[in-house]
C-alpha cells in the first residue's frame, strides 16, 4: 500500500470505529423520522379534544347550518345568556345576533378557557357560509344549491416537462416539492461540508499540538499527509451518506408501499406507466403525481448522484481551506477568525438558496450556480428542477478545477504552517508561506 | 573516510530570519555524531532538511553519495525533541502504522515489533491506548518506532529528556549497540556530559552557522593546550605570586578544606616543566595535570567568543 493509502486507512478506521460515528449515523435518520412524525402525532392527540358550545341563535338562521366537526360540537339552547354561561356542560357560549344577515359582526363568543384560534376560524367560516347562503337566497334563484355545486372548482395542475429531443413529455415534480427537496438536499450538503471540513481542521490542530506530526512527516511528505487526511475523512463522510441513502431507499421502497393505501399505489403505478387519468382518479392527482415522482428510481439516482459529486467537489474545496487554517494555528480559538472568512461563502450560498429555489430557471440562478465556492449548495437547489444537464456539468467542472487549485495551494501553506508555533498568522502571511521553497 | 551524509553550503531563510547560513558538514559512517548548539541556533531546521521534511533554499545534501530524495527517508529514523503519539490509538496498532509508513510490510513489522516489545518488557502494553501510558512509557514506544525499520542513519534530538537515569542509561546502551551494528547516529543534545561519553565527532551550530566541527578528543586537546589543573595546600595567593609572570589567566575550580584546585592558562611558550618548577617553589603542590576542558566549557567559550565577535 502506498503511504497515502496507509494514512487514509488510519484516518478512516479511527473515525468509523468510533462509537460516536456509529451512534450518529443510526440516530440521525431516527431523529429525522421522529421529527416528521411528531407534529402529526401531536395533531392526532390534539384533535381528540372536542369543544362544546352552547349556541344562542337569535336570528334562527345560523344554527341549522352549523355543522359539528371532529373538534367542535354545537348545541342549540333556549336559555338566557346568564344561565348558559353558568352551565358547566358547555366550554363556551356562542351568541348570534338577530340581525346577523345585514350585520355580520353581531357575533359574540364567550369562552371558559383560553381562546382557541383554530376553533374561532372554523366558527367564523361556518357563520360566513351561512350568512352568504342567506344573502344569496334573497336573489330568489332557482336550484341555488346545484348552481353553487357546479360553480365550485378545485384546481390541480399536473406538471410535465417538454422534452425537446423526442417530443414525449416527461412528468415533472410540482415546483413546491422540487423546492423542498432542493433546499433539503442543499441543507444536508451544507451541514456535511461544515461538519467534515471542521473535522479536518481540528484533527490537524490536534496533531500539531500533540507533536505527533513531527514524527509522521519524517516518513510521509506533509502534502501526502494532508491529502491522506482529507481523503480519509471524506471517505467517512461518503460512508455516512451511503448508509443514509440505503436507509432512505429502504424506507421508500419497503415502508412507503406498506403504509400507503393500496389504491394510491395502483394509481401511482398507473401514473408511472402513463395511464393515469386525473378526472377519474379516486385520490388527489397532485399527491399521486408527487408520490410517483418521488418513488422513481431514476429521479432518486439523479439526486443522489449529483449530491455525491457536489459533496466530493465541495468537500475537497472546503476541507483544503480548513486544512490550511488548521495547519497555521495552535488552537481552535485562534482559528475562529480565519474560519469566519472561509465560512462566508456558505452563508452567502444559504442566503441565495431560497431565491434560486423559487426561480431556478432564471439567468441569475444559472450564474450563481456556476460560482465554485457556492455552487455545491446553489446548484443542488436547482437539480431537482429539470434544468439542462450541461449547466450541472459545467458547474461541476468549474468546481473540480477550483478544488484542484485549492488543494495545491493549501498544501503549500500546510507544509510551512505545521512547523509554525506561537503567533497567530494573518492571511497575508499565509500567502507568503505558500511561496517558500 | 566513508561519509554517509555530506551537507554543502546549505542555507534556509524564513520571513525575517535566517535559520541556516551556508552550513557545511560531513557525517562519517558508523559514528555517533553530536549536533550541538544553543536554542534557536538552527539545529532543528538542519535536522528537518536531513529528514527531507523541508528543502534548503540553496546548497546540497548528499546521502550515501547521491542527492537526498524522498525515498531515502526509509533509511532514516528520527526521534524529534517535541514528540507525541496519537493518543486515542492503541500502542501496537500505532507502532504498526509508523512501521508501515517507513516501508515495512505488515508481517515484518509485526515480527520486529514483538521482538522489541519483548526486549523492553512492554508486551502487555500492546493493546493499551497511548493516553493510558506515562510519559516515560510513551518515550520507549517512540524509541522503538524510530529504530524499528533498522535505518542506516538515526537522528535523536534530546533523546534522554523525560527519562529517569536508569532508563536513560538503558537507552544510551541501545544507541551504542545500534552504532556497533553499523548505524550512524546524529545526536542532538544540550547535555554535554553525554556528548563526551558517546560522540566521536561534533558540529557546533550557533546563530545559523557552523562555528566548530571536529573530533571531540582533538577539540578538547586543542582547546586545552596550555591549560593545567593544579592543587595546593597553601593559600592560593602564594602559588599565584610565584607563577604570575607565566600565566595568562586563572580561576579557582574548587576549595576543599586546605586544598584549593586552580585552573591555569599559561603564556604560549611556557613549558610544563617550567610551570611545575615555579609552582613547586611557591607552594605545596598535591596535584598537577593538563586540564582538558569539558564539552560544557568548549560549548560556552566557543559560543561566547563567536557572539562577541559577531555583534
Amino acid at each position: 500500500m502506498s503511504k497515502i493509502g496507509i494514512v487514509i486507512a488510519r484516518e478512516y478506521k479511527e473515525r468509523v470505529s468510533k462509537k460516536s460515528f456509529i451512534i450518529t449515523t443510526l440516530l440521525v435518520p431516527l431523529l429525522f423520522i421522529g421529527l416528521s412524525i411528531l407534529p402529526a402525532l401531536l395533531m392526532a392527540i390534539h384533535e381528540s379534544d372536542t369543544t362544546t358550545y352552547a349556541v344562542i341563535d337569535r336570528s334562527g338562521i345560523v344554527m341549522p347550518q352549523l355543522e359539528d366537526t371532529s373538534s367542535l360540537h354545537f348545541v342549540a339552547v333556549e336559555d338566557s345568556l346568564q344561565s348558559a354561561k353558568q352551565n358547566s356542560d358547555y366550554d363556551g357560549v356562542l351568541v348570534i345576533g338577530a340581525d346577523i344577515v345585514s350585520n355580520p359582526s353581531e357575533v359574540t363568543l364567550l369562552n371558559h378557557s383560553a381562546a382557541n384560534m383554530d376553533g374561532e376560524m372554523a366558527i367564523r367560516s361556518q357563520i360566513k357560509k351561512a350568512v352568504e347562503t342567506e344573502r344569496l337566497k334573497a336573489y330568489n334563484l332557482e336550484n341555488l344549491k346545484e348552481i353553487i355545486k357546479e360553480v365550485e372548482a378545485d384546481v390541480t395542475i399536473t406538471t410535465y416537462r417538454i422534452d425537446e429531443k423526442d417530443g414525449t413529455d416527461s412528468s415533472a415534480l410540482p415546483s413546491e416539492i422540487s423546492f423542498a427537496i432542493g433546499l433539503g438536499v442543499a441543507f444536508i450538503l451544507y451541514m456535511f461540508l461544515i461538519i467534515y471540513g471542521q473535522m479536518v481542521m481540528t484533527s490537524i490542530i490536534e496533531e500539531k499540538n500533540n507533536r505527533v506530526l513531527e514524527i509522521v512527516v519524517s516518513s510521509v511528505k506533509p502534502e501526502q499527509l494532508m491529502m491522506g487526511k482529507i481523503c480519509g475523512i471524506g471517505l467517512v463522510a461518503i460512508t455516512q451518506v451511503a448508509i443514509w441513502v440505503l436507509l432512505i431507499a429502504a424506507g421508500i421502497f419497503l415502508l412507503l408501499p406498506a403504509l400507503m393505501p393500496a389504491d394510491v399505489m395502483t394509481e401511482v403505478a398507473a401514473y408511472n406507466s402513463g395511464q393515469f387519468d386525473a378526472a377519474t382518479a379516486i385520490n388527489d392527482p397532485y399527491m399521486v403525481s408527487t408520490m410517483a415522482q418521488l418513488t422513481q428510481v431514476g429521479f432518486l439516482l439523479k439526486i443522489f448522484g449529483y449530491l455525491t459529486l457536489f459533496l466530493i467537489g465541495g468537500f475537497f474545496l472546503y476541507s483544503s481551506i480548513f486544512a490550511a487554517i488548521g495547519s497555521a494555528v495552535d488552537n481552535i480559538q485562534d482559528a475562529s477568525q480565519l474560519q469566519t472568512v472561509a465560512m462566508l461563502p456558505f452563508i452567502l450560498a444559504i442566503a441565495f438558496a431560497t431565491m434560486v429555489g423559487s426561480d431556478p430557471g432564471s439567468s441569475m440562478s444559472m450564474w450563481l450556480s456556476m460560482i465554485p465556492f457556492i455552487s455545491p449548495i446553489v446548484m443542488m437547489v436547482r437539480v431537482p428542477f429539470d434544468i439542462p444537464a450541461w449547466q450541472i456539468w459545467t458547474s461541476l467542472a468549474l468546481l473540480y478545477a477550483t478544488f484542484f487549485f485549492m488543494v495545491w495551494f493549501a498544501a503549500k501553506i500546510y507544509r510551512v504552517g505545521i512547523f509554525m508555533y506561537g503567533k497567530k498568522p494573518t492571511i497575508k502571511e499565509l500567502i507568503k508561506w505558500a511561496r517558500y521553497k | 573516510m566513508d561519509k554517509i551524509l555530506e551537507i554543502e553550503n546549505v542555507s534556509k531563510h524564513y520571513a525575517g530570519h535566517t535559520a541556516l547560513d551556508n552550513v557545511s558538514l560531513d557525517i562519517p559512517r558508523g559514528q555517533v555524531y553530536g549536533l550541538l548548539g544553543p536554542n534557536g541556533a538552527g539545529k532543528t531546521t538542519l535536522i528537518r532538511i536531513i529528514n527531507h521534511i523541508t528543502a534548503p533554499d540553496s546548497g546540497s545534501v548528499m546521502f550515501n553519495g547521491h542527492r537526498l530524495s524522498q525515498n531515502d527517508v526509509a533509511n532514516i529514523g528520527y526521534l524529534p525533541e517535541e514528540r507525541g503519539l496519537y493518543k486515542k490509538m492503541k500502542v501496537g496498532e500505532q507502532a504498526l502504522f509508523f512501521a508501515r509508513l517507513k516501508g515495512l510490510s505488515n508481517r515484518d513489522a509485526q515480527i520486529k515489533l514483538r521482538q522489541w516489545f519483548d526486549r523492553f518488557e512492554i508486551t502487555s502494553w500492546w493493546n493499551k491506548k497511548v493516553e493510558e501510558l506515562s510519559k516515560g512509557m510513551a518515550q520507549k514506544v517512540q524509541f522503538i518506532i524510530t529504530v524499528l525499520h533498522e535505518p542506516e542513519l538515526l537522528i535523536f534530538d534530546e533523546p534522554f529528556s523525560g527519562f529517569d537515569p536508569i532508563n536513560a542509561n538503558l537507552l544510551k546502551n541501545e544507541i551504542l549497540a545500534l552504532r556497533d551494528k553499523g548505524a550512524t547516529v546524529i545526536f542532538s543534545t544540550h547535555n554535554m556530559s553525554s556528548v563526551e561519553a558517546v560522540c566521536d565527532n561534533i558540529t557546533l551550530i550557533n546563530k545559523s552557522r557552523n562555528i566548530l566541527t571536529g573530533n571531540v578528543a582533538e577539540i578538547r586537546q586543542q582547546m586545552g593546550a596550555n591549560r593545567y589543573r593544579i592543587a595546593v595546600t597553601n593559600p592560593p595567593q602564594q602559588l599565584l605570586q610565584g607563577v604570575d609572570a607565566m600565566i595568562e589567566e586563572h580561576r579557582i575550580e574548587k576549595t576543599d578544606g586546605d586544598t584549593t584546585t586552580l585552573i591555569l592558562r599559561v603564556n604560549p611558550g611556557v613549558t610544563r616543566r617550567e610551570l611545575l618548577r615555579a609552582a613547586n617553589e611557591a607552594a605545596d603542590v598535591t596535584l598537577f595535570s593538563p586540564a582538558l576542558p569539558s564539552m560544557d566549557e568548549v560549548f560556552i567559550s566557543t559560543v561566547e567568543k563567536f557572539n562577541s565577535e559577531h555583534k
